[in-house]
């Protein structure tokens, strides 16, 4: 097998890397600065790979649209929405979504879609970015 | 070889519910004679996280998306059967285009799983760059199941009645690209495993299962084709669209006109099976009708409908590995079914572990092992008696002795 | 070996009705087509008592080797029910039989015999049936645990929905305050 695989394996050498590029060059010393660097708009970072259309990433709720019917929190495998009573709307915990996109399915109104965002980790469950209300 | 005494840990900590890994750990324990294994004794119970249980506060779709988080591999196989199984209880009859669009998901992720199979065997061999090669092959294939799911692996397309997202007519060039691309690189990779001369070495008269062993203990999928029994779910019966198109049993004699049920024979019938797969999907481009894609777009009628149904059904499909088979007890009072119970395809293929390793060398434990396939894939610790003493080896050990194994076969 | 005899589901039923004709409680046949051209699969569901379940597991060995899929379990409140999925005529195209054999166990005495000496493979599901539902399966070759790990003690049965279930033992690890 080394010599079946050596041509291919040296044709590789001269050809564009299969992998995508890391975001940075080299590791940041401390990330969370290096972050806030780039938020700011100092630093560059190398893009992530393009998501096809209908990529199911960071939900996306129309408020005025919703109705309040609660047929979200029927199908919901993971309970990740909540209901609020007193203004009929919503309340959805990323931290807890699988982006299975039924809720999205079942809305009469369809006051909900999925974005393309997939860049979400953070260190607190609870954090503004991780509730869509 | 570290000398410990003798706590033999028997379970592991398990890693959560919601785990798409491929690794999941299994305990053997063998009996040695100098460097051949005499006896063999499996455990399991490491990774059990009681998904059945979990089934019981839900209604049928959810329990879908709780399916899919079985097995990362297998996140088609799972919500599959249990569809089918749905759908024998409630009579509900699928629409064909609906048939056809399921086939084209079920093969596409069955590639995808034999190529990475096909780099995990190579690795256990030894032989890093094909685990590359494969794997990047691979990519190709999951970018367009992204492309027409939203998602690599967690593909969440399909639902009782049918599916969720239709293939439009914008789609189909870049199906056919991959496919082109899948269709060129195959040849590479069947000259690359079947035409070397160390991968016979290594892998001919080794973990060998009988014909006989493999009807008696029922092994499913691969391993037992390789074997020469003919069992394959989508041949026997039909479902989805598999009744429409031209499939037959994929045993190694296609391919070299004998049978011996080594390892050498499981990695025939697993390539020839991407082969086939490709040409199935094409079968069904061609071949596909128009009309509706799911019997109830409404699903809060389907979940009034099921809640009142009373019956029991039982569900089979043919999974990369096996035979997978679901039964679920409607009782027409509860939005929750009575009962459903799982059965992967590696719960088969664990007892003919059994007389493939027995006679065998510690160091072909790897690639015997990971020629089945197994969906509980790696043990992470082993323990050994040897002479009276219990010493204990752990993955990255045995894996060292394979590969030394291969170097010692002077090319 | 003979010639194996591929016989449709009316067929295989009627081989059985004709040497268990009074002790077979319920036979249902269903059918399920698919595809355009709407193929036929047969499933067979029948009921027998606990008594003859082994001579009827020989009867089906002599027949045809049958593949067994699984064996699931269900609890009916007064009596455990265990049914056995097997499938004939496997290796010819559509020709499945699919074969759903029930049988019905007194909770007061949940036991019944092994069909390892008849099918090997049955193994891992009659000891997956021992711990989560408490059937006391005799003769078996292999008497231990399978899946639940040692700190689950004797006499909790998870599968189980009377006192003897799981309730206990679980903890709402998945609750979040909200």
């Amino acid at each position: 097998m080394r010599f079946s695989m050596l041509p291919r394996a040296f044709v590789q050498m001269f050809k564009k890397p299969w992998t995508n590029k890391f975001p940075a060059k080299y590791t940041p010393s401390n990330t969370t600065k290096f972050l806030q660097k780039v938020n700011a708009g100092e630093i560059k970072i190398n893009p992530p790979v393009e998501t096809p259309p209908g990529f199911r990433g960071k939900i996306q709720y129309d408020k005025e649209k919703c109705i309040g019917c609660q047929l979200c929190l029927k199908v919901c495998p993971s309970g990740a929405i909540e209901f609020k009573p007193e203004e009929k709307k919503i309340k959805i915990y990323l931290a807890r979504c699988t982006f299975c996109s039924q809720c999205n399915d079942i809305c009469p109104v369809n006051c909900l879609s999925m974005s393309n965002e997939f860049l979400l980790a953070d260190s607190d469950l609870y954090s503004k970015d991780l509730i869509v209300e | 070889m570290k000398k410990a005494t003798t706590t033999k840990t028997t379970y592991q900590i398990p890693i959560g519910p919601i785990h798409p890994a491929l690794k999941e750990p299994v305990f053997f324990e063998f009996e040695l004679d100098g460097e051949k294994i005499v006896d063999v004794d499996v455990k399991l119970g490491h990774v059990h996280r009681g998904i059945e249980w979990a089934s019981r506060k839900r209604n049928p779709v959810q329990i879908l998306y709780l399916a899919e988080r079985i097995c990362g591999i297998c996140s088609f196989c799972h919500p599959a059967a249990f569809t089918l199984a749905v759908e024998n209880v409630a009579e509900i009859q699928v629409p064909e285009r609906a048939e056809y669009l399921r086939v084209i998901q079920a093969e596409l992720e069955r590639i995808c799983s034999h190529t990475l199979w096909a780099g995990v065997a190579a690795h256990e061999i030894g032989f890093d760059t094909v685990l590359y090669l494969t794997w990047q092959i691979r990519e190709k294939a999951l970018d367009l199941t992204e492309y027409l799911t939203g998602n690599r692996v967690t593909k969440a397309i399909i639902m009782i009645g049918g599916v969720r997202r239709d293939i439009t007519p914008d789609m189909i060039p870049k199906i056919n690209e991959t496919l082109k691309y899948l269709k060129d690189n195959f040849e590479k990779l069947r000259h690359i495993f079947l035409d070397d001369k160390t991968v016979k070495m290594r892998s001919q008269s080794c973990g060998i299962l009988t014909k006989d062993d493999a009807l008696k203990l029922c092994a499913v999928g691969p391993t037992t084709r390789a074997s020469g029994v003919k069992k394959d779910v989508r041949v026997d019966t039909s479902y989805f669209a598999y009744g429409d198109l031209d499939i037959t049993y994929t045993t190694p004699d296609i391919l070299t006109g004998e049978v011996n049920g080594d390892v050498y024979d499981r990695i025939i019938v697993r390539l020839l099976e991407i082969k086939q797969s490709i040409d199935l999907i094409e079968q069904c481009l061609d071949k596909m009708p128009s009309g509706p894609i799911v019997a109830e777009p409404k699903i809060a009628k389907l979940l009034a409908q099921l809640k009142k149904t009373n019956g029991e059904g039982v569900g089979r499909h043919e999974a990369p590995r096996g035979e997978v088979i679901h039964y679920v007890k409607l009782d027409g009072v509860n939005d929750a079914p009575f009962t459903w119970k799982v059965r992967a395809p590696t719960y088969n293929n664990i007892l003919p572990w059994i007389p493939m390793l027995k006679g065998q060398q510690i160091a072909d434990i790897p690639i015997v092992a990971a020629s089945t396939d197994p969906c509980m894939s790696c043990t992470n610790r082993v323990a050994i008696i040897k002479d009276g003493n219990r010493f204990e080896m752990n993955k990255e050990q045995l894996h060292k002795l394979s590969v030394e194994k291969t170097r010692r076969l002077k090319l | 070996m003979t010639e194996e005899k591929i016989l449709s589901a009316e067929e295989i039923v009627k081989y059985f009705t004709d040497k268990f004709s009074t002790k077979i409680k319920e036979v249902k046949i269903k059918r399920r087509v698919a595809g355009i051209k709407k193929n036929e699969t047969s499933y067979i569901w029948m009921k027998i008592e606990k008594n003859d379940f082994k001579d009827f597991i020989k009867h089906l060995c002599d027949f045809q080797f049958p593949h067994l899929g699984v064996i699931s379990g269900n609890d009916l409140g007064n009596s455990i029910e265990l049914i056995y999925h097997f499938t004939l005529n496997y290796g010819n195209r559509m020709k499945e039989v699919i074969l759903n054999l029930s049988v019905e166990l007194p909770k007061s005495k949940p036991e019944i015999e092994t069909i390892c000496d008849f099918i090997p493979g049955a193994l891992i599901s009659e000891r997956e049936k021992q711990e989560f539902l408490g059937v006391k399966i005799i003769g078996i070759p292999d008497n231990r645990r399978l899946f639940l790990p040692d700190e689950i003690p004797e006499g909790v049965y998870p599968w189980r929905r009377d006192e003897t279930g799981p309730e206990k033992l679980y903890r709402n690890l998945h609750e979040v305050k909200k």
